[in-house]
């Protein structure tokens, strides 16, 4: 396309473009049918409808506490949960919903000792099963690494961990928050739930000209270039704007744990005065890190892999974003089909003990 | 040879693709020194002052709005959260009766069966069949 035809498609392509920004909150995320299972305070438990169920053991999602787990399920022909449902296993998804001022004393504790588990329970008795898969994705991850190091005799017997931050002493945020300077208590009683947008800001600013120039000056190419992509822009942005406030005793305990102390891989959290030991995670373990990934960068994820005692661990590095590998549009034909491979090789209905695969694949 | 090719490729490409090329080459390096800025120390501390700052003022103006609504003896946030604590207080007592009932009646279930001679089963037929109906009633519906 010519200067000249570039111009004469300017104003038209001006509105068009407006319209997409102006209308990206309409979009429909999260749109596959579910059930209501459990709920309690801010959480719900949802199943997914399916009338295809194969495979005995069923998955439960965990997403972040930041961001809605609407990603999962982000748009028809584009969504994880429709993948899953089609090949066969029973979904459920854990929602930590919008938690408010009335839940500043949430902390990493309630969600993992009470939420977590308590759903892990409803699945179990929803489904029939004894047994279930555990998904987590980002800090979702690594609600279920801190479930699986602190209750030895769980029910979990596959896990899969998607971008999940484990060892966080080389990452942005350490170098942002692990200073004196940055008082998180201080932060967590200023505010009783930390506003979403202002995690979402902190989050743009580790990339700042792709976050708040490049993704729109894109989006401006391709509708002058008529081909806009509309659904999977507003999609994406209607899901990265939808940020739900950070309960403050979270808050604190995410950033004093995980980044000011680093606790996890040195092996000094306790929840509920007992200590959370990775090596006793024994469960078969998807370990799925993405090499532009800046926020969980593969090397803060890679130590996992020393810490667990699993016979059975398989770590899959592919090129992509933290959250682009597993939802951007060629996650569907190359990162979901391995996970589902994975995972229904180790959902079969009679167990043969944690770690039959017994091997370790890098 | 090669270069006459070379050439000929260069001379090829329109005005309009060079000032692209050169734009996007100057966004990457923009990118890449906006992502150096703030990965610094420096940028770190500004980022922690900063916080600090935004968190005071917000505590101040919450405060005095706060302080206004009570002086015309009408309920604030505070108000409204305490009352939403009490509530989050009692659903959380509730869930553990809730928890402690479901396991009665488990134990009940699994005595009548054993009873009555018949094999235990959990849940649903096999957890497999069907549409969404659970095994075990909604508790959301509850």
């Amino acid at each position: 396309m010519n200067l000249v035809e570039q111009l004469s498609r300017a104003p038209a392509a001006a509105i068009e473009f407006a319209n997409i920004l102006l209308t990206q909150d309409d979009a429909k995320v999260g749109a596959t049918p579910k059930d209501v299972v459990w709920t309690h305070r801010k959480t719900t438990l949802y199943r997914y409808r399916s009338d295809r169920r194969r495979h005995p053991v069923p998955v439960l999602l965990v997403f972040a506490l930041i961001n809605r787990p609407d990603i999962f399920d982000l748009r028809p022909g584009n969504s994880f949960v429709e993948f899953l449902l089609d090949q066969g296993f029973d979904v459920f998804l854990i929602d930590w919903g919008y938690p408010e001022e009335e839940d500043a004393d949430f902390g990493l504790e309630e969600y993992i000792c009470d939420e977590l588990q308590w759903g892990i329970r409803e699945v179990l008795r929803t489904s029939g099963e004894d047994q279930l898969t555990l998904l987590g994705w980002c800090i979702g991850g690594t609600l279920c690494l801190l479930y699986g190091g602190w209750l030895q005799d769980n029910p979990v017997r596959n896990m899969v961990l998607l971008t999940t931050p484990v060892d966080t002493t080389s990452s942005l945020y350490s170098t942002w928050v692990r200073r004196d300077s940055f008082d998180v208590e201080y932060v967590a009683a200023g505010y009783k739930a930390i506003p979403g947008q202002a995690i979402d800001w902190a989050n743009k600013l580790m990339k700042p000209v792709t976050n708040y120039w490049t993704t729109y000056r894109r989006l401006w190419e391709g509708v002058l270039a008529g081909e806009p992509r509309r659904d999977a822009f507003q999609a994406m942005a209607h899901w990265v704007a939808d940020n739900p406030p950070f309960p403050a005793a979270a808050y604190r305990d995410w950033i004093t744990w995980m980044y000011k102390e680093n606790r996890l891989v040195q092996g000094r959290l306790r929840l509920r005065r007992r200590r959370v030991d990775l090596g006793r995670i024994d469960q078969s373990l998807l370990i799925v890190t993405a090499g532009a990934d800046h926020i969980a960068p593969p090397r803060g994820t890679r130590p996992l892999l020393d810490l667990v005692c699993s016979d059975d661990v398989t770590w899959i590095d592919r090129p992509g974003g933290h959250i682009g590998l597993m939802a951007g549009s060629k996650a569907r034909s190359e990162i979901w089909p391995e996970i589902a491979q994975w995972l229904q090789e180790r959902s079969q209905a009679t167990r043969e003990g944690r770690g039959s695969g017994n091997h370790r694949t890098e | 040879m090669q270069q006459g090719e070379e050439m000929a490729d260069e001379r090829r490409s329109s005005p309009t693709e060079d000032v692209r090329r050169l734009y996007e080459e100057a966004e990457n390096r923009t990118a890449l020194a906006f992502e150096d800025l703030v990965s610094r120390g420096s940028f770190g501390e500004l980022l922690a002052r900063t916080t600090e700052n935004v968190v005071a003022l917000t505590k101040i103006a919450t405060d005095v709005f706060d302080l206004t609504l009570r002086n015309l003896r009408l309920a604030g946030r505070q108000d409204v959260t305490r009352l939403a604590r009490q509530l989050a207080r009692t659903e959380d007592k509730l869930e553990l009766v809730l928890q402690e009932v479901e396991r009665l009646a488990d134990e009940l279930e699994a005595e009548g069966r054993s009873g009555a001679g018949r094999p235990s089963r959990r849940g649903s037929a096999d957890g497999l069949t069907g549409g969404a109906a659970p095994a075990r009633s909604a508790r959301g519906a509850r």
